[in-house]
């Protein structure tokens, strides 16, 4: 009983309650789950949504605009004032009184025709059955007269008939084609307003076309969805098979390709110069991620899409960073747009010597950037020596040269080692270059002789000459009082290309100076310092003035009787052995010494947790921060146990950061040769080695070369034709064999100039790659031509002696011809035409004369076309031109002697 | 009136993009006054610097004299350029009736400050019969470097913007140089010989005058100018 009594029981209880809270959280699990997979867990709908929202207001005030412009413009006006006017005499006015007439004699005319239409064609069918009798009556005999007569009378009549039908036709015709024309005006207006308002009709049909559901008054856009370039064989599996990378970083970045929206914040912005960028990397084919990285493929939070989440190893890319990836590609970054931060990363890093201590691939072999050291101890007073090694900032905080922090003993031991290993080829180039006769720096006519030569020659191109001051820098343009701190071992500042002369006669010698002034070669066989071939007056006054600088500083004589002790030399030499000092000087005894640093090829892919950060807990734990406080202070993470030997720089963080965009391009990742840059053209390697020339010969000092460099200008803004010639196009300009010979043994040009083009002893193969530099970056894939002179018109000698003439161009007013010179003062001479056959490209003495301030803007030599005389060659500019670079393809060589004279030579150097 | 509003906007908008920052605005004035004064040189003028002439002699001469400073025997200085600088609104800038000639003459430049609207060709004449070449450094304007043969009698320069100064050489005379003003407006004059300048038709108000000397620099003064009367100035300027 009691368990039925529970049973009924449990029939009376009612549920409801549990029923409807089970109801209404499934109903909340159910909202929940389709809010969750359709909102919350894709956030990248919320953006798109956003932006289609935006784009299509923004093409409403787009159309809204163009209205409002229209119903501004009177012509637009003045149109729809016609068609109102047309259409209104369409339906009132006279025009319709003239269609009403038209239509009423059409009508009557139309009924005309029928009645005509419809006898034709009985009269037709007649004259069928009336054959049919002729056929007929032919057959069984019977006459053919009567029949034949009814034919006639038929055709007669038909003939008649038709006449009527064709004339009532061309009556119908021609009230038609009145009716039209009479229409047509509203017709024509119509076409004129469309024709007028072809602007908005677009910007309206895109506005439609983002719709894609009208409900009532409520318009659908385009439902979000995943945006995503699959670029193909991208990335490397752990098998090493190729597999596609995909990139949906557009499904929140809608607006990155489309022009527009430079105004909005991310993620809607337009990408920056997006024309240039996006037009030669669209996103379709590039995606994003091989630029920017970043977690391509991810759309679930920001965080995680922008791959800034543990263990992502290629966070997005912020900042002068962005460029690190350039590289992967483009071999010739100096020479790429948008690529200035990784091109200066890779400068500095190339030119400080980095490459010294570290091996990076691609940089192996590198020349050393240091001096020569074994003839040291010719060369340097000993006492400037213990200092300099010490601490080099101290003397020159512009050097290249790093701090290693060595203590005062350290830095005797270091410099004792030096002058001991470097006595015997001291003492033989001692031998050899015995103290000049003419140096006096208390000669204060030589000094200031002196040191006017080092003003006009062009010293200034490379060097400074007073403490705080400036040459051509390697990196940022930061001085001292500008970047402020001190890091304890020196003030960070900008590194020189060349060395201050401030207080050189503190350091070396006037016997080493004239020498070294004559030939640098002849003291260290690699140096980057040119002959300036100065005579030996002109030496010894240079030298003289450079003694002013400074005086010599001895140390005390315990610290110098410490040098000489052999104990000290041993210490001495374990020292250059274990920080390196071989990476970037020749040093006699440290011919076989390896890189002392970690190897750096892949240091850009290196996660934090590969990072040692020893002691430092307020360093944050990112790459970009460990990298910065590393190349501030360089041994900042060394502990009580682990020693750190990488010496101070001293760099402002400006150039830090540059190397640090050049670090980060450090990673094992090979982009495949499909998305590479020109990866078979050999001028992309030719552009990169002329760089990596030009950065160490330091051309750009001087010359402004495709658009960059040329700091001794600063010099001359007074009077900007006695500075050095602008380089640019200078490979379509000169022959290549000239060239070559000129670099070899550079002549004087440009007689007005006091500048020197110095001779750099260069060797054949970087004079090639110079060669080869200019070819390249003036796109001539030919090098060399040939001029046929015995080929060339008599006519066109004439002719251009005649322009040539004082009465016409009076070319030789300003220009030297062989050993005649013009009137005036040599600063208003210009270059010798007799120089033109072997030096300038015939193709280029056309553009050049067609338009000097085209090829190089700012130039003294005027146009003189358009506007060439009409009495030569009828006055046709072509053919006058054609005549002139013809002349000059011979001029200055012996009448009899011109027929088959080959222009450009082949260099006996052969290529 | 939405759609009037978006019209005014690009209406505004339209005008804006037609004269970028070129305020001034052509009326006609009834009651204008004038302002003219002269020029003088403060302290004892410099003797003025001789140019030994070495090429082409039989047109150039053997010897000229600087035209960096011209001052007059009461020390009025010549080639001064002076502007009301900050005016909004004055008479029309009427085209010259005469297009501006720039003459080369005995290897000098005549006139050595040409001032000219805005718009016009510049007449260059060759009175020589010699090679010269018109080098224009200009910022503004298209910088041309034009060479003017013998038989090229005349040649036209159209300045469009207003600009000043553009510095006018030939190269193959070192020593020739001369200044082009361009100007958006009808305010302007240059000093003559003596000195003295008058710019005409000004309307009442308070203006800005820029002076300007190729080798004396930029100097300004305030000046008031009533109807129907003459604002009279003197103005000294001197090396710095």
């Amino acid at each position: 009983m009691a368990r039925r009594n529970t049973e009924i029981d449990e029939e009376k209880k009612s549920r409801s309650v549990l029923f409807l809270l089970s109801a209404v959280a499934l109903l909340v699990t159910g909202l929940w789950a389709v809010w969750n997979d359709n909102i919350s867990r894709r956030p990248w709908k919320i953006f798109q949504y956003e932006f289609r929202n935006l784009e299509y207001k923004r093409a409403q005030d787009a159309v809204g605009a163009e209205s409002a412009r229209l119903e501004a413009d009177p012509q637009y006006e003045d149109l729809q004032k016609q068609l109102v006017a047309a259409r209104q005499s369409l339906t009132e006015g006279e025009t319709a009184r003239q269609i009403a007439d038209r239509q009423a004699r059409l009508a009557a005319l139309e009924k005309r025709l029928a009645v005509v239409d419809l006898d034709l064609r009985f009269v037709k069918s007649e004259l069928e059955e009336a054959w049919y009798e002729l056929d007929h009556a032919r057959e069984f005999g019977q006459p053919e007269e009567p029949r034949r007569a009814r034919i006639d009378k038929l055709e007669a009549h038909r003939v008649e008939t038709k006449k009527q039908y064709d004339d009532l036709t061309h009556q119908k015709e021609q009230l038609e084609s009145e009716m039209k024309e009479l229409q047509a005006g509203v017709k024509t207006i119509e076409d004129k307003i469309a024709d007028v308002s072809a602007e908005r009709t677009k910007l309206e049909q895109r506005l439609e076309g983002m719709v894609v559901l009208h409900v009532g008054p409520l318009k659908m856009l385009q439902v979000p969805r995943i945006e995503q370039a699959v670029i193909e064989e991208y990335d490397r599996n752990a098998y090493n098979q190729p597999i596609a990378r995909v990139d949906r970083c557009v499904s929140c970045h809608s607006g990155i390709d489309k022009p527009g929206f430079e105004d909005q914040a991310n993620p809607f912005k337009t990408h920056p110069d997006r024309d240039h960028l996006l037009s030669k990397h669209p996103p379709d084919k590039f995606g994003c991620t091989p630029c920017h990285d970043g977690q391509g493929a991810s759309v679930n939070s920001v965080a995680q899409a922008h791959g800034d989440v543990p263990f992502w190893e290629h966070p997005l890319l912020r900042g002068e960073k962005v460029q690190a990836r350039c590289n992967k590609c483009h071999m010739d970054v100096a020479d790429v747009d948008h690529a200035d931060h990784i091109a200066m990363g890779q400068k500095l890093f190339e030119n400080l010597g980095c490459t010294g201590c570290h091996l990076v691939e691609g940089l192996e072999e590198l020349p050393k950037v240091g001096p020569y050291l074994r003839r040291i101890g010719a060369k340097v007073d000993p006492s400037w020596l213990t200092r300099w090694v010490t601490n080099p900032h101290q003397f020159r905080p512009s050097t290249k040269m790093p701090n290693f922090l060595f203590a005062p003993e350290q830095g005797t031991a270091v410099a004792a080692y030096l002058l001991q290993a470097s006595t015997k080829e001291s003492q033989e180039w001692l031998a050899q270059y015995p103290a000049p006769p003419g140096v006096d720096a208390r000669n204060s006519t030589l000094v200031a002789r002196g040191q006017q030569i080092t003003e006009q020659i062009g010293c200034k191109g490379c060097h400074a000459f007073a403490p705080g001051e400036h040459g051509p820098r390697l990196g940022a343009g930061v001085d001292e009082a500008a970047n402020g701190a001190d890091t304890g071992a020196g003030l960070r500042t900008s590194k020189d290309i060349a060395p201050n002369l401030a207080n050189i006669a503190e350091k070396t010698n006037g016997r080493w100076i004239f020498h070294w002034l004559k030939n640098p070669r002849h003291f260290s066989p690699v140096s980057r310092m040119p002959s300036l071939r100065l005579s030996d007056d002109e030496a010894a006054a240079v030298t003289s003035y450079l003694l002013t600088l400074g005086a010599p500083k001895p140390e005390p004589p315990e610290r110098l009787a410490a040098l000489a002790r052999p104990e000290t030399i041993v210490d001495g030499e374990k020292l250059v052995r274990k920080y390196g000092c071989a990476g970037c000087h020749d040093i006699p005894g440290m011919e076989n010494e390896s890189r002392i640093g970690v190897e750096l090829s892949a240091f850009g892919g290196k996660s934090v947790e590969e990072l040692f950060f020893g002691d430092r807990y307020d360093v944050p734990r990112t790459w970009d921060d460990w990298t910065l406080n590393k190349i501030r202070t360089p041994r900042v993470y060394a502990t009580e146990r682990i020693e750190q030997v990488m010496p101070q720089f001293d760099l402002p963080d400006e150039d830090i950061k540059e190397l640090r965009v050049f670090l980060t391009s450090r990673n094992e990742h090979v982009v495949p040769v499909k998305y590479r840059y020109k990866p078979n053209d050999p001028a992309q390697k030719q552009i990169v080695d002329g760089e990596r020339l030009i950065a160490k010969y330091n051309c750009s000092g001087c010359h402004q070369i495709e658009g960059k460099g040329g700091f001794i200008r600063a010099f001359y803004q007074e009077n900007l034709s006695l500075a050095p010639p602008i380089l640019y196009g200078e490979g379509a300009k000169v022959q290549a064999d000239w060239l070559f010979n000129f670099l070899k043994g550079p002549v004087p040009i440009r007689p007005w100039l006091k500048l020197r083009m110095p001779t750099f002893n260069l060797s054949d193969e970087d004079t090639n790659v110079l060669v080869d530099y200019f070819t390249a970056r003036a796109r001539k894939d030919i090098p060399f031509v040939y001029v046929d002179t015995g080929a060339i018109a008599p006519e066109n000698i004439a002719a251009a002696k005649q322009l040539m003439s004082p009465d016409y161009f009076n070319c030789f007013s300003c220009h030297v011809q062989g050993d005649k010179n013009p009137e005036g003062p040599p600063e208003g001479w210009a270059p010798n035409l007799a120089m033109a056959k072997h030096r300038l490209n015939p193709d280029w003495i056309l553009q050049w004369i067609h338009d000097p301030q085209k090829l190089q803007p700012g130039t003294k030599m005027p146009s003189f076309y358009p506007g060439g005389p009409d009495d030569v060659f009828g006055g046709d500019e072509d053919r006058q031109i054609r005549a002139i670079r013809d002349y000059l393809m011979v001029l200055g060589l012996p009448e009899g002697n011109r027929a088959g004279t080959q222009v450009a030579q082949r260099p006996p150097a052969g290529r | 009136m939405h759609r009037l509003m978006l019209g005014a906007v690009a209406l505004l908008t339209g005008a804006m993009l037609a004269a970028p920052g070129s305020a001034y605005e052509g009326v006609d004035v009834a009651d204008g006054g004038s302002i003219s004064g002269d020029v003088k040189y403060q302290g004892d003028p410099p003797a003025p610097a001789k140019i030994v002439v070495t090429k082409d002699n039989e047109v150039c001469g053997k010897e000229k004299t600087s035209p960096d400073l011209i001052v007059g025997a009461d020390k009025g200085i010549a080639n001064v350029v002076v502007r009301i600088s900050n005016i909004q609104k004055g008479k029309k800038l009427a085209p010259a009736t005469t297009p501006p000639t720039f003459d080369q003459k005995g290897c000098e430049y005549a006139p050595h400050v040409l001032a000219f609207p805005a718009g016009s060709t510049v007449q260059i004449l060759n009175s020589d019969g010699i090679l010269h070449n018109v080098h224009t450094t200009s910022t503004a304007n298209p910088s041309f470097n034009q060479a003017q043969p013998k038989f090229k009698k005349t040649i036209e320069a159209k300045i469009d913007k207003p600009e000043m100064p553009i510095k006018v050489q030939c190269d193959a005379h070192g020593w020739m140089h001369a200044w082009w003003i361009s100007e958006d407006h009808p305010y302007y004059a240059v000093t003559d010989a003596k000195g003295a300048f008058k710019i005409a038709d000004v309307p009442p108000g308070d203006y800005e005058l820029e002076l300007w000397h190729e080798t004396l620099g930029k100097q300004t003064q305030k000046v008031s100018v009533k109807a129907k009367e003459d604002a009279k100035i003197s103005v000294q300027m001197t090396k710095k």
